[in-house]
């Protein structure tokens, strides 16, 4: 049995969670706010592990799941990333306060 | 024919309708519109009416509101009082109509008026055939809105305007009374119906006070439409409005709904020796109270007015005194001689284009049809034998006499001679003597004025004897027909109340002929101008005064100290709570920044705290 | 709680990845920030194998410290970034947002706190890539397929979208 009890492992990813979050609501660049996002998704991916070990019926499904958000994560960074180029072409500058075409 | 009487209103309602919608294009002729279909409204109540003389009261209704086991119903009765209702109503409408499109010629709101002329029609109508209290309440209101309207027609006039918002509020304050005797009996018996009503008073399921409360309260409203007094300030006033109106509203119709109202009631009332008591007492009182202001007016609609408030106070003391038929009798003759003295008064104000009979005089030859029918009205109102009112105000005096109130018979009597000596001296002012204003230009008022004149003065003469002492009651009988609580079709009393009756109108006659024909008994003989007695009745007793000093002034003060209120407590709050909101939209304005980063850290926010919120309490799950 | 080996390995790893998060919002250039991150991926890389997920952790290596880094990288490259003119954000944001994040953080560890599952031994640690792909083949077919669209139309999606559409203008 393993000596590192599951709390510590989903300690472990909130607080990365909180680091991520932090910084998609806070940061400026927009390019540091995507990365922000892809530490939360990351986060998320440490719990889906933990409990396919550690959860009530363990199984592999946590583990196929995790594989699933990951490939997910990569189409959207890819996606996130071109959306940025675009923008950044039209606006000159990836200050995420100049993007607020929403307001009208 | 009488399963088709709901036909009756609606044809003026669809005057009402077309005119409304077309009356600007149709100018001149909406006149036909509105004669045609009062004239099908005529034609089906007379229909109505004969097939009524032989068969029973036809009743039928659907139901209207389901409110738990409470059923309101909707529908139309005709039975003896509404059949005639109908007639007389849709024959003075129509002939008001007809009078109108001359009296109203090159009036700039012509179809107007004939909208309105049709929207009361349809609402007297649809009162008279009403099989229930709250069907009733609303044609009565609906009445009361026509009549608002017609009144002030002339809206720029401040005296129209005046005298429209003073009728509809005074007769306001009697639906009150009305309105809560209707719920008195509706909580009493469960039901509107009048045939349900009857049945519980028959069946004395309503306890003695009720009923004398509820009979009085719904006289209230009486009081109110028929100008009883006190509330009965309102009619001399409503005078501004057009003559064709005051012939139509004050003479056969929205008057007489009060009348109609005790009437149809009537075993409601008889049940109650108070309530009829109460109803005699107001109604002797007003016959001899407006008869004697009648004496001094000098405006030719005023005189007129107040002999109807006069009349119709003899109305309601016939009822009051048990004299169902006496009552009923004497509307229909009031509704025909009446209707006739305003068309011809209107005849004489479209000829000398004044309404003050001090300007008047020696228009008996000028006026070749107006004269001699004015005349015929006035015996008629005069109680003179042979015309329709000598008939039936001989029945109402009976009634009084043998329903045991001696005083009141005194009272009647009296006013009799009062009516007919101002009748005279309004003729004679107006008819006899020398010009004393301007006549140039008098002449005869046209075809379709003339006609309908003639017609009542016709009806004047020969209605009476549907009901007399010599040739049979067959009004009298038919109405009672079928229904033992409303008393007998005629009532026999002795003959020296006909001769004294006969000899009051008479004498009224002859003071009236010295005073103001031949002039040998002095105008100032009894009281003359400047005198007290004068002065009192000049100003109407000072009622209107009355009421301006205690009731208006008390409102005002009210309202005064209620405005205050609404400017600083109420508008104050309001004002606040407006400009919270504006600070709080104006500050929510400006977060819509557009910035998604911004949205998401205020929502994240949120979460954080409802998050917290539920660790801290455990949320629901504690 | 006994200092076992798994344990040390644990924390020390822990305690890397945390850095580097830490790292990814202080430092000020944004290259570095992303090198940071590497360290932050690497180390949840390592939390994978910990938890017996072998193959996992080989492909959070492959995607997150190889692909998405690299696209990160190039992001950063193809854009403009003059970090000192870069006006900061507001304080009080900064403070109501941390202050969110401190209640959240909170209310998330009472429930973890008072998670406490009966631990029971498992097998996924024999043959973990055999297991995987039997999963993926089997039972998983249908997403995994779909998941296989779904990156194809993000590569033609992140293609339309970052082509330029004038022609001859500044070609990146």
């Amino acid at each position: 049995m393993s000596s590192v009890p599951a709390s510590a492992f989903l300690a472990l990813a909130l607080i990365l969670f909180c680091i991520g979050l932090y910084g998609a609501l806070t940061k400026r660049n927009t390019v540091i706010v995507l990365i922000s996002i892809e530490l939360m998704l990351n986060a998320v991916n440490i719990n889906l592990v933990t409990f396919s070990k550690y959860g009530m019926a363990p199984s592999i499904t946590g583990q196929v799941f995790a594989l699933f958000a990951i490939s997910v994560a990569a189409a959207e960074a890819a996606v996130g990333l071109a959306i940025l180029i675009s923008l950044y072409r039209t606006k000159k500058t990836v200050n995420i306060d100049e993007m607020d075409t929403m307001k009208n | 024919m009488m399963e088709n009487a709901w036909l009756i209103p609606l044809f003026p309602l669809l005057s009402f309708l077309i005119l409304l919608l077309f009356g600007k294009r149709l100018k001149e002729a909406s006149a036909y519109v509105g004669i045609l279909l009062t004239l099908a409204s005529l034609v089906f109540s007379i229909l109505v009416l004969f097939e009524r003389f032989s068969e029973p009261t036809y009743i039928t209704k659907f139901n209207w509101l389901t409110i738990g086991d409470l059923h309101l119903t909707a529908g139309f009765e005709v039975n003896q009082l509404n059949a005639l209702m109908l007639f007389i109503v849709s024959l003075v409408s129509f002939l008001v109509h007809t009078y109108s499109k001359g009296y109203m010629n090159g009036d700039e709101r012509f179809p107007v008026f004939y909208a309105y002329l049709g929207l009361f029609t349809f609402a007297m109508l649809g009162l008279v055939i009403s099989p229930n209290l709250l069907q009733t309440y609303i044609f009565w209101e609906l009445v009361g809105v026509g009549s608002f309207l017609l009144i002030g027609f002339y809206y720029y006039k401040e005296e129209a305007k005046a005298a429209a918002k003073k009728a509809f509020i005074m007769t306001r304050i009697g639906d009150v009374g009305l309105f809560i005797g209707m719920i008195l009996l509706f909580w009493e018996t469960k039901s509107f119906e009048y045939s349900a009503i009857f049945a519980a008073v028959d069946a004395g399921a309503i306890s003695g006070t009720m009923i004398t409360l509820t009979a009085i309260l719904i006289f209230i409203g009486a009081v109110g439409k028929s100008g009883q007094f006190p509330l009965h300030t309102w009619l001399p006033d409503a005078m501004e409005g057009p003559t064709p109106v005051s012939a139509l509203i004050h003479a056969a119709t929205m008057v007489a709904a009060g009348v109609y109202l005790v009437a149809a009631l009537f075993p409601l009332f008889a049940a109650s020796k108070t309530a009829l008591l109460t109803i005699a007492v107001i109604g002797a009182f007003t016959a001899i109270f407006a008869a004697s202001i009648g004496l001094v007016q000098t405006d030719i609609k005023r005189v007129l007015a107040y002999s109807t408030v006069s009349q119709l106070g003899y109305m309601m003391l016939a009822l009051g005194s048990a004299g169902y038929v006496a009552g009923v009798f004497h509307l229909m003759t009031h509704a025909f001689f009446k209707a006739l003295l305003f068309l011809a008064a209107g005849s004489v104000i479209h000829a000398v284009h004044t309404q003050n009979i001090e300007e008047m005089g020696g228009l008996w030859k000028k006026l070749k049809f107006t004269g001699p029918l004015f005349l015929i009205g006035t015996l008629a109102i005069s109680g003179v034998p042979l015309f329709s009112g000598f008939f039936s105000k001989d029945e109402i005096l009976i009634a009084a006499w043998e329903g045991g109130h001696p005083i009141l018979f005194l009272l009647a009597l009296i006013a009799a001679f009062m009516t007919a000596f101002y009748m005279f001296r309004l003729f004679f002012m107006v008819f006899t003597g020398e010009a004393r204003g301007d006549q140039k230009h008098v002449h005869e008022s046209p075809n379709n004025m003339t006609y309908p004149m003639i017609l009542l003065g016709v009806l004047a003469v020969i209605a009476g004897y549907v009901n007399t002492p010599w040739f049979g009651s067959f009004l009298g009988d038919w109405l009672v027909d079928g229904n033992p609580a409303l008393g007998h079709g005629h009532i026999e009393g002795p003959i020296w109340i006909m001769i004294a009756a006969t000899v009051v109108s008479l004498a009224g006659i002859y003071f009236a002929y010295m005073m103001y024909y031949k002039r040998s008994i002095a105008r100032n003989t009894i009281s003359g101008t400047g005198d007290t007695l004068h002065t009192i009745l000049l100003n109407k007793y000072y009622v209107d005064e009355f009421y301006q000093l205690t009731v208006v002034a008390f409102t005002k003060g009210l309202s005064y100290f209620l405005r205050f209120i609404d400017v600083f407590l109420v508008e104050g709050l309001v004002k606040g709570v407006v400009g919270i909101v504006q600070g709080l939209g104006r500050t929510g304005s400006k977060m819509q920044t557009g910035q998604v980063q911004t949205y998401g850290a205020v929502a994240f926010i949120g979460l954080a705290l409802l998050a917290v919120i539920f660790a801290l309490t455990g949320g629901y799950l504690r | 709680m006994t200092f076992s080996g798994e344990f040390l390995a644990f924390m020390g790893i822990a305690l890397v990845a945390i850095i580097g998060g830490v790292l990814l919002l202080n430092l000020t250039k944004v290259v570095h920030m992303v090198v940071a991150l590497i360290f932050t991926f690497v180390a949840i890389a390592g939390i994978y194998v910990l938890l017996s997920a072998e193959f996992v952790a080989a492909v959070q290596i492959l995607i997150y410290s190889g692909a998405i880094t690299i696209i990160m990288l190039f992001g950063i490259m193809l854009t403009k970034h003059d970090d000192e003119n870069e006006p900061k954000t507001g304080k009080w944001r900064k403070i109501l947002v941390f202050l969110g994040i401190v209640g959240f953080a909170f209310a998330v560890y009472i429930g973890i706190y008072n998670f406490n599952i009966e631990q029971v031994s498992t097998a996924l640690h024999e043959n973990n890539t055999m297991q995987i792909g039997k999963a993926l083949y089997s039972k998983y077919i249908i997403p995994f397929e779909l998941t296989s669209v779904l990156l194809l139309a993000a590569l033609v999606g992140s293609i339309i979208l970052a082509k330029n559409e004038k022609k001859g203008a500044d070609n990146e």
